[in-house]
């Protein structure tokens, strides 16, 4: 690759590390800057610089296959190894374009959201937050993928209860999400211990050539990923596991809520493919019960269940939350049809579904920055007061529900097919009839705000005003992408068509059907 | 039976007794005061399984500082927990027995405890026993694991404490002047009467596209916000909870 | 200023030797068990013990919670920042063998010693501000102790 040699050789070597170590830094950095401004300034630069290393690890592994970086100088099993391949790659590359964008926007939401003395450690948080999820996706260490859980739960847990100076209802929430986060968390990490008493490493690739070694090892192994896949399913929201989800986003700061929407899951969501396919595999009978039957079934009844929950939502923030514990099922569906084009549309609905719900939020936020209303029936006539807001709503909405020439459209046309492949002719049916529910309650919001007359405030119709240029740029971004992706999916479908083969080798594909 | 097992049965059984005390407590003086009792015997019970260095944090977080700031924090709440009704007790009890019963089915499977032929006492952890000899040249290798070959783990660990006392600070601050300042919109709330600045455009009927910075805004806002809750009774307990209807 | 006579004196003489213990724990960590964690949590022990007995605003007054909130992030730094003078001199992150190629090993003593205090600075600030923020906050049960 040309670019490629154009930088300098030792970003090429450190670049994976830095990209962790460096938000990691600035985080402790923010606890003693007393300057808003300066904070900002310097999370923005640094979020840039992660995108600017992530952007450079993808075009490596494009070039040069799957790269690996010794923490502390140690060999693998004894030391951390950092691995980024074709399936981490593109999340790291999705977390922090998604931090960046979301900053852009942060500026104007911060200040009116967060108390002013409290902004720098706010954006300390954020950086420990963003730090944490791709630390959890870069690392090939099964235990420092819990210490990077860790990271990224307690800064989050912080951010969301920061919603508090807006509604007090965010500290209940941060609460129900410390209590369930921490048993998920716990999950994991006896599933983990698990593990290594099995077979004695912590270094993921080392685990599963053992594994192979033992022929998928005893009850102790089967154990261990029963508890990581529960731990792991409260972290992504898998349907009964989802009750923290709706009040965090619900709650927290537009921001975070926007960040944590199109990130946070996404990286539990990976290390669950992490998990399930490349340290165990399809060659032992229980991970094949547990994804095709346990994941199948929880995964269908929450894109049903979740969308019926999300049309009866009065506030706005609540009806997405509900929608994307939704998608989740999607994402999941996809993954327990084990076939190379179920996972395929799965990752690619991974990151479709980051860009949609990230607009999505990012209008809602910018709503409430400009007149402080989140319920479904305060949208009365808001293509007229935000025009521009509500049109980049709409179009990020719509991808949603799937509509043709939208990237909701692509990845569920993908997902459909699959189904088909695999045989599971119902399951078309399910993704039709959760879509008619989301074509329900996005509607329902859109009619509210398009065919409904703006308050009246004394008797004078509320004017017009659009959010900040600022607000509307990263949204725009987003709507963009959204039918860019529906135009021309050629580029994603290519990078998880990637990450697919590294989760199913050749050899396996078949296995478990 | 050796003397070494019937202590550690003497501990575990001691540590049950103590867990159950803790469930069936009111008052949250005494659960606090157990748990640094759960932490002292865990302690206890972690030497007798050699593990000094986790016992000596066990015994120094956990019946230590930990049992301060549960009391501090005790301090600012009740003395006394709410019963929980039966209700809403099951559910909670039937994933604790399921995930029992999961922990117990692998127990069969599981190497004898001191096996020095298990994957975890063979591979990886005595390689380290050798390797600490050879590159580091320190007798304690639990501080050679933790602070060199995952001292990566290590600087992950301290961030996490980091991130929990950036937490405290922004949540309450250390000085305890925190949680008084509101957030509001930068323009003019529309909202149905629900929101804490609904009234705001009663002043000034139409919205002014250029609307002050929220920074300016907090007095002047309080003021009105007052005014309104005054008038209104508490607007932020009528939010309804947006639950499924 | 009667009150608690004897834990005044006996914590008077206790303190400075539990602060001293908090660092033959940190610093003979090489060579039995202890390390940063325990050496903090014990040094900021030593802390809570003279705020229990003397009153938060004489603990506040002896250390400041300006340095507090500065130890958190110096705790961080000075881990990161071994690994970032690692880097600078050419080897991975928190590679200690760096500082001393002809002697891999004493890199490795002067590494653990600097990530360690690290460990224990962050570990002991954090300790107290927690500390600080819950002892700050007005109590709801004026009438107990």
């Amino acid at each position: 690759m040309d670019i490629l040699s154009l930088l300098p050789p030792w970003l090429l070597t450190h670049g994976v590390a830095l990209l962790v170590v460096l938000p990691l830094l600035a985080g402790a950095a923010m606890a003693v800057i007393p300057r808003e401004r300066i904070a900002w300034t310097i999370t923005f630069m640094v979020m840039l610089i992660c995108m600017l290393c992530a952007l450079t690890l993808a075009l490596q592994v494009i070039d040069q296959g799957r790269l690996s970086y010794k923490m502390g100088g140690w060999e693998p099993p004894y030391g951390i190894e950092y691995v980024v391949d074709a399936l981490s790659a593109p999340v790291l590359l999705l977390i922090s374009a998604m931090a960046v964008i979301c900053l852009f926007y942060a500026s104007p939401s911060v200040k009116a959201e967060v108390e002013p003395k409290k902004r720098a450690a706010f954006y300390g948080a954020f950086l420990i937050c963003a730090a944490g999820l791709l630390g959890m996706v870069v690392t090939g260490d099964a235990f420092n993928v819990f210490v990077f859980l860790e990271v990224s739960s307690i800064s989050t847990y912080v951010l969301v209860a920061m919603g508090h100076s807006r509604d007090r209802r965010a500290l209940r929430a941060a609460y129900d999400y410390l209590i369930l986060g921490s048993i998920g968390a716990t999950f994991f990490v006896i599933g983990i211990g698990f593990l290594y008493m099995e077979t004695g490493t912590l270094n993921m690739a080392d685990m599963s050539n053992i594994l192979d070694g033992l022929d998928g090892g005893s009850r102790v192994a089967q154990v261990g990923f029963a508890f990581i896949v529960i731990g792991l399913g409260l972290k992504l929201a898998m349907f009964p596991l989802h009750m923290w989800l709706p009040g965090a986003y619900a709650h927290a700061p537009s921001f975070v809520t926007i960040f944590l929407a199109s990130t946070a899951t996404k990286a539990a969501l990976y290390l669950l493919l992490r998990f399930a396919f490349t340290i165990f595999d399809l060659s032992f009978d229980y991970v094949v019960t547990i994804l095709s039957q346990f994941v199948l079934v929880l995964a269908v009844v929450g894109m049903v269940f979740a969308s019926i929950q999300a049309i009866f939502q009065t506030d706005v923030r609540r009806v997405l939350a509900f929608s994307s514990i939704a998608q989740v099922g999607y994402i999941l569906l996809g993954l327990s049809f084990l076939t190379l084009s179920g996972l395929t549309a799965s990752y690619v609905h991974l990151i479709n579904h980051a860009f949609i719900k990230g607009g999505l939020f990012l209008a809602v936020g910018a709503m409430w920055y400009r007149f402080g209303i989140t319920r479904v029936a305060d949208f009365r006539g808001l293509s007229k007061t935000m025009p521009w807001t509500m049109s980049a709503f709409t179009i990020s909405g719509l991808s949603l529900i799937g509509v043709p020439l939208t990237a909701g459209f692509v990845s569920k046309l993908q997902l459909a097919t699959a189904a088909w492949e695999r045989g599971y002719g119902w399951a078309v049916g399910v993704i039709l009839f959760s879509s008619i529910l989301a074509l329900v309650y996005i509607g329902r919001i859109l009619r509210v705000a398009y065919f409904e007359t703006p308050p009246q405030i004394n008797g004078v119709e509320v004017l017009k005003n659009e959010a900040p240029l600022i607000m509307l740029i990263p949204m725009w971004i987003l709507a963009i992408l959204s039918i860019v992706i529906g135009i021309n999916a050629g580029w994603v479908v290519d990078a998880a068509g990637r990450a697919a083969e590294l989760l199913i080798p050749t050899q396996m594909i078949g296995r478990g059907l | 039976m050796s003397g070494h097992i019937i202590l550690d049965l003497g501990l575990i059984s001691m540590l049950l007794v103590i867990a159950f005390a803790i469930i069936r407590m009111r008052s949250l003086f005494a659960v606090v005061m157990l748990q640094g009792v759960y932490s002292l015997v865990c302690a206890a019970w972690f030497v007798s399984l050699d593990a000094v260095d986790v016992a000596f944090t066990e015994a120094a977080v956990g019946a230590g500082v930990s049992t301060v700031l549960m009391l501090a924090a005790m301090l600012l709440a009740d003395r006394q927990s709410d019963e929980v009704s039966l209700r809403r007790q099951i559910a909670p009890i039937i994933i604790v027995i399921a995930s029992g019963l999961m922990l117990f089915y692998a127990i069969g499977d599981m190497p004898i405890y001191g096996d020095a032929n298990s994957p975890a006492n063979s591979h990886v952890g005595a390689g380290y026993l050798d390797k600490t000899a050879k590159d580091i040249h320190i007798p304690n290798v639990v501080t050679a694991v933790l602070a060199s070959y995952r001292g990566f783990d290590t600087f992950g660990e301290t961030v996490v404490i980091f991130a929990a006392g950036l937490g405290v600070l922004l949540l309450l601050g250390l000085n305890g002047n925190a949680g008084k300042w509101q957030a509001c919109p930068n323009g003019v709330s529309i909202g149905l009467g629900q929101s804490p600045y609904a009234q705001l455009g009663e002043d000034q009927p139409k919205v002014s596209p250029k609307a002050e910075v929220a920074t300016n805004l907090p007095k002047e806002k309080k003021t009105i916000a007052k005014k309104t809750s005054q008038s209104k009774g508490r607007p932020r307990k009528a939010v309804p909870k947006g639950d499924v209807s | 200023m009667n009150e608690h006579g004897i834990l005044r004196v006996v914590s008077k003489l206790l303190i400075p030797f539990i602060a001293i213990f908090a660092f033959y724990v940190q610093f003979h960590g090489d060579y039995g068990p202890g390390g940063g964690f325990q050496a903090g949590v014990i040094l900021a022990a030593s802390v809570i013990l003279y705020a229990l007995i003397f009153g938060l605003e004489a603990a506040k007054s002896a250390v400041p919670p300006s340095w507090v909130r500065f130890g958190m992030a110096m705790g961080v730094f000075l881990y990161g920042g071994t690994g970032v003078a690692t880097w600078l001199l050419g080897g991975e992150f928190l590679n200690y063998s760096v500082f001393t190629p002809d002697h891999p090993s004493h890199g490795q003593h002067y590494g653990i010693l600097l990530v360690e205090l690290g460990v224990l600075l962050a570990v002991a600030s954090v300790m107290l501000a927690i500390f600080y923020a819950f002892g700050s906050r007005p109590v709801n049960h004026p009438g107990e102790d």
